[in-house]
């Protein structure tokens, strides 16, 4: 207990204030009580009697409180995946379309003063309820014609962030409430009006009658609106069945059937065959896996390290089999490191023979380093007895892993098999 | 060849208020205008409202 105190109250003699920040996760409308509340260490709860009572006291504390909104950046919420600048972005964008509302608002309230200042006849209960339509109907406007929005639950695939980024997607939540207050604006402004016009009475005995009357029609239609709910959902969850099946069939025949008939064709040669074979199961494997690289996506090390695996193999005839375990961009580290271990699999093919075991090839890749293995069962040989003129090894794996900053290291013996290891650490960006 | 700069909506939207409000204040202390509140509201809240309007519009721009 006293050492909280004691760490408060340090915090509060010596470290700097930091941003105020409004706190919509935890908030009831833009978050501004709990983002103070936060910040200044005082109960949200006693913010929003003072936001009220000064609100139904003067009105002081509704244009406080939307200046606050105005200059306080919402914070990140703490259970969020995306990054600072889809946040960010989301932000300003929420941002600009409360700064249009306010703009369109005040604008369209110069006008209206200007005509009672010449003295055109107009009159005075039009002024509030057209000032607020003006700013609701630009609030929801702006929200309308904004990015997608995005559900929150769904992190975002750091491939994706850039992208994204630049559309702008907000969160369906941040949306929805800028939705909500364009609406109330308009629907207080349509209030506004009817008490002014004292027509308030009558429109409450009429939106009464239309509320029974819906109830009404509500109670004897809702099975009816149900089974056509229902049967709307279930179409389309049937259209999307068979534009799955379509798009599954259309895969099949471009690459199993294709492969099928090739492999009947090239019967006679079991080596072709089995290049056939294995290359289709790789490609199967990466289809159904989600990792298949499509044109134009970022070139990653795991899909070059695979590439060079599939091309010994067929040139080679021997099976390669590769495991990775994470993934990285493919930069010029990478790939040397592809290359290296594109020598060590050529040598490891060339060395073991196609009848031995499958060559394996296992790599370890993060953003700060990029580690493969790749081992064979051959005849192995004495790593001290390569002649100098030999530049297989000496050049394209050892030196080509020095020239980058990495280390090759090559563990075999005569009948033991081969195993090297090609280890870049790198500084993460 | 060398690109001109765009400038900048809000600050040349600013930029344009002030001025204009520089030019009636001026026009109020020649005594060629005769400024009261209910005429000096509009132009406040029009200029409020201008600025408002074009950060808003052009922060939306951008983020498309």
């Amino acid at each position: 207990m006293m050492q909280d105190m004691a760490a408060t109250s340090r915090r509060r003699a010596g470290a700097p204030l930091r941003e105020l920040r409004r706190d919509p996760e935890h908030g009831m409308v833009a978050g501004v009580c709990a983002g103070l509340g936060r910040d200044l260490d005082v109960d949200p709860l006693l913010l929003r009697i003072a936001f009220g009572a000064t609100s139904l006291a003067s009105g002081v504390g509704i244009v406080a409180y939307v200046l606050a909104w105005l200059l306080m950046p919402a914070a990140e919420s703490s259970g969020e995946t995306r990054t600072g600048a889809l946040a960010d972005a989301a932000g300003r964008t929420g941002r600009a379309a409360i700064e249009v509302a306010f703009g369109v608002g005040f604008l369209l309230l110069a006008i209206l003063l200007t005509f009672r200042a010449v003295g055109l006849p107009f009159s005075d209960v039009l002024t509030w309820p057209l000032v607020l339509v003006a700013a609701g109907g630009a609030l929801i406007w702006r929200q309308s014609v904004g990015g997608p929005p995005t559900a929150d639950a769904a992190p975002a695939p750091p491939a994706a962030i850039a992208p994204a980024a630049a559309g702008a997607p907000q969160s369906r939540p941040a949306v929805t409430s800028r939705i909500g207050v364009g609406v109330t604006l308009v629907v207080a402004a349509a209030i506004l009006f009817l008490q002014f016009t004292g027509a308030l009475a009558a429109a409450t005995d009429v939106a009464l009658a239309a509320l029974v009357v819906a109830i009404a029609l509500g109670v004897i239609f809702a099975p009816w609106f149900v089974r056509l709910l229902s049967s709307l959902s279930f179409e389309r969850a049937e259209r999307i069945r068979s534009q799955e099946r379509a798009e599954v069939a259309a895969h099949l025949h471009d690459s199993v059937l294709q492969t099928l008939a090739l492999v009947q064709k090239r019967a006679g040669d079991p080596r072709e065959v089995a290049a056939l074979a294995r290359r289709q199961e790789r490609e199967l494997r990466a289809w159904l896996s989600g990792a298949r690289q499509r044109p134009g996506d970022e070139q990653r090390f795991v899909a070059a390290l695979q590439a060079a695996a599939e091309e010994i193999e067929e040139a080679h005839g021997v099976a390669v089999d590769v495991v990775a375990v994470g993934d990285a961009p493919l930069d010029r580290d990478g790939q040397a490191l592809v290359a290296a271990a594109r020598e060590a699999m050529l040598n490891a093919a060339k060395f073991a023979g196609a009848d031995s075991a499958p060559v394996a090839v296992y790599a370890e890749a993060a953003d700060d380093r990029l580690q493969v293995f790749v081992r064979d069962r051959g005849p192995g040989f004495d790593p001290a007895s390569v002649p100098a003129d030999r530049r297989g090894v000496r050049e394209s794996i050892v030196g080509r892993m020095e020239r980058h900053g990495g280390e090759a290291t090559i563990r075999s013996s005569p009948g033991g098999g081969t195993e090297v290891e090609l280890v870049i650490e790198r500084s993460t960006p | 060849m060398r690109r001109t700069a765009r400038p900048d909506p809000v600050s040349l939207t600013a930029g344009i208020v002030l001025v204009v409000l520089g030019t009636v204040l001026l026009l109020d202390r020649t005594g060629a205008l005769q400024l009261t509140f209910s005429s000096m509201a509009p132009i406040a809240f029009a200029a409020i409202g201008a600025i408002l309007l074009a950060s808003g519009l052009s922060r939306g721009r951008r983020e498309r």
